[in-house]
């Protein structure tokens, strides 16, 4: 191996190259601004490819149109490299880079994204109707090994991550709360506010946000990889609706799941409070109890509970319409589960503002 | 003979308690265009996979320009990757990064050239590959599957390799475009002085741009010559093989 060497020789007007030319000569080029070269010698050319062909006639040559130097020197080999180069050199002109967007275009183009998602969620809902009003009649149709197994996964694969997350939380807040109703000589008052918060408000929320993280994006990847590998186009050509077979058992899965699975996290925050109403505050299981008994009503716990269809439908609208408008590849699979998770966050946080607004006006 | 530029000699394969290759050698001089067929399952794939150093043979010996494959350090492995490309058989492109950006990788990952001149070596290598300018700001997903093929082969040259390895590089295009394809290898590997090493079940393409067909079975080389010499072989998988282009009228040895 040597080392690729090139020089100018200014009286001859020549570039004298030496050497092995390959894409790592880039740095043994002289800086030729200004210059004419006329000549291009490569005599003592050693080993020629087609990288180092191109750096070598693009130094001499910066614009496809200037005129073609005389080539010296050069072995017959290099030489039909050379010429098979110079062929194709017209597509390889430098490109003017496309300057980045400015502020305005990001949010103008991020506005529009997110009309996109609007409006491709409300076109969804339209078909996802129809689908289901064609469906009603006729329940050999629907999907019930299909809704069993997703039921499974949804639900009882969550059960255990639901209770430790709220059996931490209720440990936590009735800490929080039994530091401050201390002080006033109000300790009972904590199961009051525990089951309020819990029931109303930390259950329903962390359990939503749980599983939109953990099922709204497993819904998106699978029916997204499904569509890269056109399953979802089989289904279709088989005479299946991919909503009938695909989307509305998920979502009824999750309508069912996430009920279920807020009232166990109720319990487990319960749970929780009372653990550290025993050890902090000295209130007795059975006192605890007794408390819950003569505050605890009905509503409180409906209240809670029944966001989580709310939340259950929104959840599975957005996940599946992600997954089934993955493009063909794969970053497109990533990109659309991120959005799931984000979409389902921000929803569910809407969601439950409009609730607490709507229940302070309705007196609930 | 010139020098040696693929030399396997006496492996063995077990994948998944299945004998695949039984003591196989054989070997690849320079500049040669080599076609390695074979029925299927009798591990043409798998050999690839070995030679590239994707998979490890249980045993045997795999050397290409003369440095082990199996034994090399990793660092030794990448100088060594630098002077072979390979081109998958469904193309293998990323499909998040442009047509362009595809090619041009290997030169971003090895060479310490700036991105824009990269990207300019990665267009001649499309021209090359005959690809159409415009190509170079799609993404793979837009492409039909014959583009697909050519972008591949672009970014298996696009570091000059001395060596090629091409597994079915005619499968899923049409006859058109897989003549074409055959014509644009043969071009390149006669042009660059490439040696070519593809797995292939592409009678066509046997016949117009092999130099020396090498022919697997039962996990040993059944047989290496030029498709005139392995005629006289009287093996039943290669009679039928070569009676599915006869059957059909045309001669066998009229290219």
């Amino acid at each position: 191996m040597t080392a690729a060497n090139a020089h100018f020789d200014a009286a001859q007007g020549a570039l004298i190259a030496s050497g092995d030319w390959h894409a790592d000569a880039a740095s043994a080029l002289p800086r030729l601004e200004g210059k004419v070269v006329r000549i291009l010698d490569g005599a003592a050319i050693t080993q020629l490819d087609t990288n180092g062909a191109w750096l070598l006639l693009n130094a001499v040559r910066p614009q496809p149109s200037d005129p073609m130097p005389e080539l010296r020197g050069f072995q017959p080999r290099h030489m039909s490299l050379l010429n098979l180069v110079a062929q194709h050199a017209a597509t390889t002109a430098a490109q003017i880079e496309v300057p980045h967007p400015g502020l305005l275009a990001a949010i103008g183009r991020g506005s529009l994204a997110m009309w996109g998602h609007v409006s491709g969620l409300v076109n969804f809902i339209g078909q996802l109707t129809i689908e289901l009003a064609r469906l009603m009649g006729k329940p050999e149709n629907w999907r019930w090994r299909e809704l069993g197994a997703q039921v499974s996964t949804v639900f009882a694969g969550a059960i255990p991550i639901v209770i430790g997350m709220m059996f931490l939380l209720g440990v936590v807040f009735a800490y929080l709360l039994g530091d401050q109703a201390l002080q006033y000589g109000a300790s009972i008052f904590v199961v009051d506010g525990l089951l309020l918060a819990i029931l109303r408000e930390i259950s329903p929320v962390i359990v939503a946000v749980l599983i939109s993280g953990r099922t709204g994006a497993a819904i998106t990847a699978q029916l997204g990889t499904m569509k890269v590998t056109e399953e979802i186009d089989a289904i279709t050509t088989l005479g299946l609706s991919p909503l009938a077979v695909l989307v509305i058992p998920r979502m009824i899965a999750l309508l069912i799941a996430l009920p279920l699975l807020i009232f166990i996290g109720d319990i487990a925050g319960i749970a929780g409070g009372m653990l550290v109403a025993q050890v902090q505050l000295d209130i007795s299981p059975n006192l605890f109890i007794d408390r819950m008994d003569s505050v605890l009503r009905l509503k409180t716990l409906l209240v809670g509970i029944l966001k989580g269809p709310v939340f259950a439908v929104f959840i599975a609208l957005i996940a599946c319409r992600m997954g089934l408008s993955v493009s063909r590849d794969a970053s497109s699979v990533g990109a659309n589960t991120t959005s799931t998770v984000v979409q389902s966050l921000v929803a569910i946080i809407v969601l439950n503002a409009i609730f607490a607004v709507m229940f302070v006006r309705l007196g609930i | 003979m010139s020098e040696t530029v693929i030399d396997v000699r006496d492996v063995h394969t077990t994948l998944g308690g299945n004998g695949i290759h039984g003591g196989l050698s054989l070997s690849v001089a320079r500049g040669e265009v080599i076609a390695l067929i074979g029925g299927s399952g009798t591990g043409k794939s798998v050999l690839l996979r070995e030679i590239i150093g994707l998979l490890k043979p249980q045993s045997g010996h795999i050397e290409l320009f003369g440095q082990s494959v199996c034994d090399s350090t990793p660092e030794q492995m990448n100088l060594l990757r630098r002077r072979f490309g390979v081109l998958f058989q469904d193309g293998a492109l990323f499909s998040s990064l442009s047509v362009e950006d595809n090619v041009a990788t290997p030169l971003f990952e090895h060479t310490d050239l700036p991105h824009p001149l990269c990207r300019q070596l990665a267009r001649l290598k499309l021209a090359m590959a005959g690809l159409p300018a415009d190509v170079g700001t799609k993404r793979p997903s837009e492409l039909s599957g014959g583009m697909r093929k050519r972008v591949a082969l672009a970014r298996a040259l696009v570091l000059d390799p001395e060596l090629l390895f091409l597994d079915e590089p005619t499968s899923g295009l049409d006859p058109i475009s897989a003549r074409a394809f055959d014509k644009l290898i043969r071009l390149l590997a006669d042009t660059l002085g490439l040696t070519v090493f593809l797995v292939t079940h592409d009678l066509d393409t046997l016949f117009s741009i092999i130099d020396r067909v090498i022919v697997l079975s039962d996990g040993c080389v059944l047989g290496s010559g030029t498709v005139a010499e392995l005629k006289q072989l009287d093996d039943p998988w290669l009679n039928d093989y070569f009676a599915a282009r006869t059957a059909n009228g045309e001669t066998v040895d009229g290219n």
